[in-house]
């Protein structure tokens, strides 16, 4: 399980369950969700675990499991500890996609780039991985919402491994979605990125598709509407690699 | 000679994967590029160019123009084989 002691503020339970403060205080009153207070009449808080679990938000889930300073393994559920446990979650996957009647034509579109993915996470972390070893793998069909994470080396420090002087989490990003070239040169690799871009941007498809990608401070956002990358920054620092695609 | 696919698997997705499947069908290949390689994908549910590139790349620099593909309109084996082509400025002969 994710250890999360963390306390947040109201505001931030409102953004996450996508309800207003004043509901929340209300659910408070009520007992249908108590906060914390550490000081009688101060602040209302609530412990982050609980909300997650309520909201179930698994990007969030994801992003707070890649950011945290401490090496915990996630839940069982949301773990895929090698390349076979994710093989087998991915059939699953696909599986599930081919049930939804508006992605009939595009299941194997989202299977394969999700596919590529976390296979990447495994290829350039190979018997390299900083603390846990696997990838955060889960998917919210009700919410249309695919996420993977892992808690690697980041694109910046493989590509380093063929681009020494490269410096950044942004340039190292955009490199790797954009030019063919291997973190595990002269292997033949540099693919994967480059098709999850074609997919998202320029094949044709019955549905939209959009990915939100991360890399150490740096982030991208794309879909079919996307003309040129733009990689922005973030304050949450991901070590590794994460990805949400929506459907 | 006819290569089916679905033999791998349905959903052929690892570089891993791509690689143990041409070690396994190393024996079967013509020495000699002189007769038609036949890949067929029928009953492929995903494919991605991390196995198509283990797979198919160096079947394609070996036999080139004696290599056909055939039942390639599932949508993820079209994108992979047109990657492939871009990233590695190569042709598919596509049925």
């Amino acid at each position: 399980m994710l250890s999360n002691d963390k306390l947040i503020k109201i505001n931030e339970v409102a953004k996450i369950l996508n309800v207003s403060i004043q509901t929340l205080r209300r659910w408070d009153e009520s007992g249908q969700l108590k906060s914390i207070r550490i000081n009688p009449n101060g602040y209302r808080y609530y412990n982050l675990s609980d909300i997650q679990l309520i909201a179930k938000d698994i990007f969030y889930l994801a992003k707070e499991w890649a950011s945290q300073s401490i090496a915990v393994e996630p839940d069982n559920n949301f773990f895929c500890i090698d390349s076979p446990t994710f093989q087998i979650k991915l059939n699953h996957l696909e599986k599930d996609l081919q049930t939804i009647t508006k992605l009939k034509k595009d299941f194997s579109l989202i299977s394969s780039i999700v596919g590529e993915i976390g296979n990447n996470s495994f290829d350039h972390n190979i018997g390299s991985w900083p603390d846990i070893r696997g990838i955060f793998f889960a998917y919210d069909l009700n919410k249309g919402q695919i996420v993977l994470a892992d808690r690697g080396q980041g694109i910046l420090t493989t590509l380093q491994r063929v681009i020494p002087n490269l410096i950044n989490d942004k340039d190292a990003l955009l490199i790797a979605f954009t030019e063919k070239i291997s973190g595990r040169a002269p292997e033949n690799r540099g693919n994967g990125l480059k098709y999850v871009k074609k997919v998202l941007m320029d094949i044709k498809k019955e549905i939209p598709l959009k990915l939100y990608f991360q890399s150490g401070n740096s982030f991208l956002i794309m879909n079919d509407k996307t003309k040129n990358l733009k990689i922005e920054q973030t304050k949450t620092y991901v070590r590794g690699c994460l990805a949400l695609i929506n459907f | 000679m006819i290569i089916e696919l679905k033999k791998f698997g349905n959903i052929l997705i690892s570089r891993q994967l791509g690689k143990e499947a041409l070690a396994a069908i190393n024996y079967q290949l013509p020495k000699e590029n002189t007769e038609k390689i036949i890949i067929d994908f029928s009953e492929i549910t995903t494919f991605s160019p991390s196995w198509g590139d283990e797979f198919l790349s160096p079947l394609q620099q070996k036999y080139q123009n004696n290599l056909l593909l055939r039942n390639t309109s599932n949508p993820s084996v079209k994108a992979t084989i047109e990657i492939l082509e871009e990233t590695n400025q190569i042709k598919f002969q596509v049925e």
